[in-house]
C-alpha cells in the first residue's frame, strides 16, 4: 500500500517545492541582486586598493584594515559613533516608553499626541536638518535668543566642538522618539487588562508596582525590538551630519558612515571606504546577534 | 540613427551596406548629438540655457543634451565613475581644483593643439596666457576656463556706519578692517563683527597665503610652501580675526544667514555669491562689496575659483562638435551670456576688454565690480598633486578649526598642518 501511494505523494512534494521556489523567486532574485551581490562586491572591494577613476586595482589583502587601525580620523569617527549611540539609544528608548505610558494613561487627545510625536519620523530628514540649522543658529536662532532673554549666552551649538555631538544627539533623539513611542503603544495595548486587576488583588496597589510587575515584563519583546532597531538606526546616523556639520569642526562630529562617504566619494578611495563599510556591517551584525542571543533569554514571551 | 519605426525590414537590412559605401557623406550630413555635463544648476541653469539657445542658432546640426549634478563634488564622482564604465559625456565643466585629478588620471585631453589649429596665438581669440593658466593642470592644457571668481569683501553699510566707519571709504588693510570689525562686534544686540570663509575648502586660506606672496607647495612640489613666514602670517591673521575682529564660530551657511539677516558686519567670500547675497539682503540693509584687504601690495595675489570645460569625447565627430560648443561657451559671446546670467567673472580677454559685451552690465551692477578690479592680481587656484589631493584640503581646514576655536596657537597649527600635509604628498624618490 505504502509503495503505491509514495510515488504520487513524492511528486506532489516536488511540485509543491517547485511552486514554492517559483513563488519566492521574485523576492529571492531581488534579495540577491539588491542586497547579496552588492554586499559580496563590497567585501571583495575592501581587500583592494581600488580608486574611483583609476585604471586598475590590486589585491592588497588586509592593508586597508591595517590602515584603519592607524587612521586617527577613523578612530575619532568610531568613538563619536559609539558616543552618539550611547546618548541617542537610551534617551529615545526611555523617552519613547515614558511618552507611551503618559499617552496610554491619559484620557484625552491620544490621537493628537501620537501624531505630534510621530511627525519627525515621517518628515524628510534633510529638510528637517535645515530647520534645525535655523533653530540652533548661534546668533539669529530662536533657542539662543530665548537663552539670551534669561541672561545666558548660548553656545554655537553646531559649530563648536564641545556641543556639536550633543546637538546632533538631541536631533537624533527627536527623530527616534516618535517611532519608539508608537511601537511601545502597540506593545501596551497587547497587555491583557485582567493582569492589572489580578496584580491589584495580589496587593500591587501603586502605579510603580504595577509597572514593575506587569507592564515591564510583558513589554519585554517590544523593548527588545525597540532597543535593537534604535541602536541600528543610531549607528546609521548620516543625514544630519552630512547636512549640518560635514563632520566638523576638526572631526568633532565625524561618524562612521560620514567617514565612509568621505573616503569613497570625496577622496575617491573606494577600497578603503569598503573596508569602513565592513566595520559598520560587523557592528550592526554584532548588535543584532547580541540582542537576539543574550537578551532574548531574559525576555518573557507571553 | 536608422532605427525609425517606419523602416521596412529590407531597408533596415540594407542600411549597414549603404553605410559601407558612403560613410563620409552620411557623417557630414547627419546631425551630431553630444552630451555636456555641468554642476550647480542652481547657479548656472539660466546661463547654460542661454548658451544652448545661442549655440543652436549657430550650429543647427549639433544637438546638445545636458547632464547636471547638484555640485562639483558629485560632478567629479560622475565623471570618474563613467570613465571606469566607458560612458563619459563628451564635454564636462568641472571646478578648477578638481581638474588636476582628471588630468593626472588621463581623462582630460590636451586642448592646446585644437586652439593652435584655429589661431597660432590663442591670445588673439581672447585666450591670454593668464586665462589659459587657470585650467592648465598635469602639465598640459587640460581645460578652458569658463567661469571665474575671486574672494571679495561684502559689508553691511548700515552696521559700518553705526560703528563709526565710512561705508564709502572702506578700509583697505587688515589692521583697519579688524579694528572696524571689532567696533561692529561691540555694538552688542547680537551683532557680530566679521566672518571669513575659512572652512569648506582651502580656497579662502590660500587668499591669505597668496596675499602674503606665499605658495601652497614649493616650486618643485616636493614640500609644503606654507611652513615659512607667509604661512604663519596667514594663520596669525585668522587668529587675529577671532581675537580682534570678533569672528564667531559659525558654519558657512550660518554665517551667510546671519549676514543677510543684518546681524553680521563684514563677510569675506567668493564673488560668485553676489546674486544670492543681494536676494538674501533684500531691503534689510544696504549691501556693498569691495576688494579684499591688501596684505602685500607688491607680491600679494588672490586665488581664482570657478569652472573650466574639459573635453572627454573620443569619437571624432562628437569630439569636433563638443569642441565647437566649448569654444563657443568660452568665446566672447558665450562669456557675455555666462556673466550676465551668473555674476561670475568672464574668462575671455575680448569679453573683458570690449565694452560691447559687458560694459552695460557692469554699469548696471556695480556690486560685481569688486571682483573685476582684482583680475590683475588673480592667479590659479592651487590643486595639490597626487591621489590625496582633496584630502589635503580637508586636513588644512581641520587644523584651521583649532585656531577658530582658540585651542592652539598659530605656531602649533602651522607645525601640525605642515607635518600632516607632508605625509599626504606623493612620495617620490
Amino acid at each position: 500500500m505504502s509503495a503505491s501511494l509514495a510515488f504520487p505523494a513524492r511528486r506532489r512534494t516536488t511540485g509543491e517545492a517547485l511552486a514554492g521556489w517559483m513563488l519566492t523567486a521574485p523576492a529571492a532574485l531581488a534579495y540577491a541582486l539588491m542586497l547579496l551581490l552588492p554586499t559580496l562586491a563590497t567585501i571583495a572591494l575592501a581587500f583592494t586598493d581600488y580608486e574611483l577613476g583609476a585604471d586598475g586595482l590590486a589585491w592588497i589583502g588586509l592593508d586597508n584594515f591595517a590602515e584603519l587601525l592607524r587612521d586617527r580620523g577613523f578612530a575619532i569617527a568610531l568613538r563619536n559613533t559609539i558616543l552618539y549611540v550611547a546618548l541617542v539609544a537610551p534617551l529615545s528608548v526611555l523617552g519613547g516608553l515614558a511618552l507611551a505610558l503618559l499617552i496610554e494613561t491619559g484620557t484625552r487627545g491620544r490621537a493628537f499626541f501620537r501624531a505630534v510625536f510621530f511627525l519627525p519620523v515621517v518628515s524628510l530628514p534633510v529638510a528637517m536638518a535645515a530647520a534645525w540649522q535655523y533653530l540652533l543658529h548661534p546668533t539669529i536662532g530662536p533657542l539662543n535668543a530665548a537663552l539670551r532673554g534669561i541672561g545666558i549666552e548660548g553656545p554655537a551649538w553646531l559649530s563648536s566642538s564641545d556641543t556639536v555631538l550633543l546637538s546632533l544627539a538631541a536631533i537624533g533623539v527627536w527623530e527616534n522618539i516618535g517611532f519608539n513611542l508608537v511601537l511601545f503603544l502597540a506593545g501596551l495595548t497587547a497587555i491583557p487588562r485582567e493582569l492589572y486587576a489580578a496584580a491589584e488583588v495580589d496587593g500591587a496597589t501603586s502605579g510603580w508596582e504595577r509597572f514593575r510587575l506587569v507592564t515591564w515584563p510583558l513589554l519585554g519583546p517590544t523593548t527588545l525590538f525597540v532597543v535593537t532597531i534604535t541602536m541600528t538606526r543610531a549607528v546609521r546616523v548620516f543625514d544630519s551630519v552630512a547636512v549640518l556639520t560635514q563632520g566638523g569642526p576638526n572631526k568633532a562630529s565625524e561618524v562612521l558612515l560620514y567617514a565612509m562617504y568621505e573616503e569613497g566619494f570625496t577622496y575617491f578611495r573606494l577600497g578603503y571606504s569598503a573596508a569602513i563599510t565592513l566595520v559598520f556591517l560587523a557592528i550592526v551584525l554584532a548588535l543584532v546577534w547580541l540582542q537576539t542571543k543574550v537578551l532574548e533569554k531574559r525576555v518573557h514571551y507571553a | 540613427m536608422f532605427a525609425s519605426p517606419q523602416l521596412s525590414r529590407r531597408v533596415a537590412l540594407s542600411a549597414p551596406a549603404a553605410m559601407l559605401f558612403a560613410p563620409r557623406i552620411l557623417r557630414a550630413q547627419a546631425p551630431v548629438e553630444i552630451t555636456v555635463h555641468y554642476a550647480q544648476p542652481f547657479i548656472y541653469k539660466e546661463a547654460y540655457g542661454a548658451l544652448l539657445a545661442a549655440f543652436a542658432r549657430r550650429e543647427p546640426n549639433i544637438k546638445v543634451n545636458y547632464v547636471t549634478t547638484p555640485n562639483y563634488e558629485e560632478g567629479a564622482q560622475l565623471i570618474l565613475r563613467q570613465a571606469a564604465t566607458n560612458q563619459l559625456p563628451d564635454l564636462s565643466y568641472q571646478g578648477f581644483n578638481r581638474l588636476r585629478v582628471f588630468a593626472e588620471r588621463g581623462i582630460a585631453q590636451d586642448l592646446l593643439p585644437l586652439l593652435k589649429a584655429e589661431a597660432t596665438d590663442p591670445a588673439t581669440a581672447g585666450y591670454t596666457p593668464n586665462l589659459l593658466a587657470l585650467a592648465h593642470f598635469g602639465g598640459f592644457q587640460s581645460g578652458l576656463a569658463f567661469a571665474a571668481s575671486n574672494p571679495v569683501t561684502y559689508y553691511n553699510a548700515d552696521l559700518v556706519r553705526r560703528a563709526g566707519g565710512d561705508p564709502d571709504n572702506f578700509p583697505t588693510n587688515w589692521n583697519d578692517v579688524l579694528q572696524l570689525a571689532g567696533r561692529i562686534d561691540r555694538l552688542g544686540d547680537g551683532n557680530e563683527g566679521m566672518w571669513f570663509t575659512w572652512n569648506g575648502d582651502d580656497w579662502m586660506f590660500s587668499a591669505l597665503l597668496f596675499g602674503h606672496g606665499g605658495r601652497m607647495l614649493t616650486e618643485d612640489e616636493r614640500d609644503v610652501g606654507f611652513a615659512g613666514p607667509e604661512g604663519l602670517g596667514a594663520i596669525r591673521l585668522i587668529d587675529r580675526m577671532v581675537k580682534e575682529g570678533g569672528m564667531p564660530n559659525l558654519s558657512a551657511a550660518a554665517a551667510r544667514q546671519a549676514f543677510t539677516a543684518g546681524k553680521l558686519g563684514i563677510i569675506f567670500q567668493t564673488t560668485a555669491l553676489v546674486r544670492g547675497m543681494v536676494a538674501g539682503a533684500g531691503n534689510n540693509f544696504v549691501l556693498r562689496t569691495t576688494g579684499m584687504p591688501v596684505i602685500d601690495p607688491g607680491k600679494g595675489r588672490l586665488p581664482t575659483g570657478g569652472a573650466a570645460g574639459m573635453l572627454t569625447a573620443k569619437d571624432p565627430a562628437k569630439r569636433d562638435a563638443a569642441w565647437k560648443f566649448l569654444r563657443f561657451s568660452t568665446g566672447p559671446e558665450g562669456q557675455a551670456l555666462m556673466v550676465r546670467n551668473t555674476g561670475y567673472l568672464p574668462c575671455n580677454q575680448i569679453a573683458i576688454d570690449d565694452p560691447q559685451y559687458l560694459g552695460e552690465f557692469y554699469r548696471a551692477n556695480p556690486l560685481f565690480m569688486a571682483a573685476v578690479r582684482q583680475i590683475p592680481i588673480s592667479i590659479p587656484w592651487y590643486a595639490f598633486p597626487g591621489t590625496n589631493s582633496v584630502r589635503v584640503t580637508q586636513t588644512m581646514v581641520d587644523n584651521l578649526a583649532r585656531i577658530v576655536e582658540q585651542r592652539a596657537t598659530p605656531e602649533e597649527v602651522q607645525r601640525d598642518m605642515a607635518a600632516e600635509v607632508r605625509r599626504l604628498l606623493p612620495r617620490r624618490s
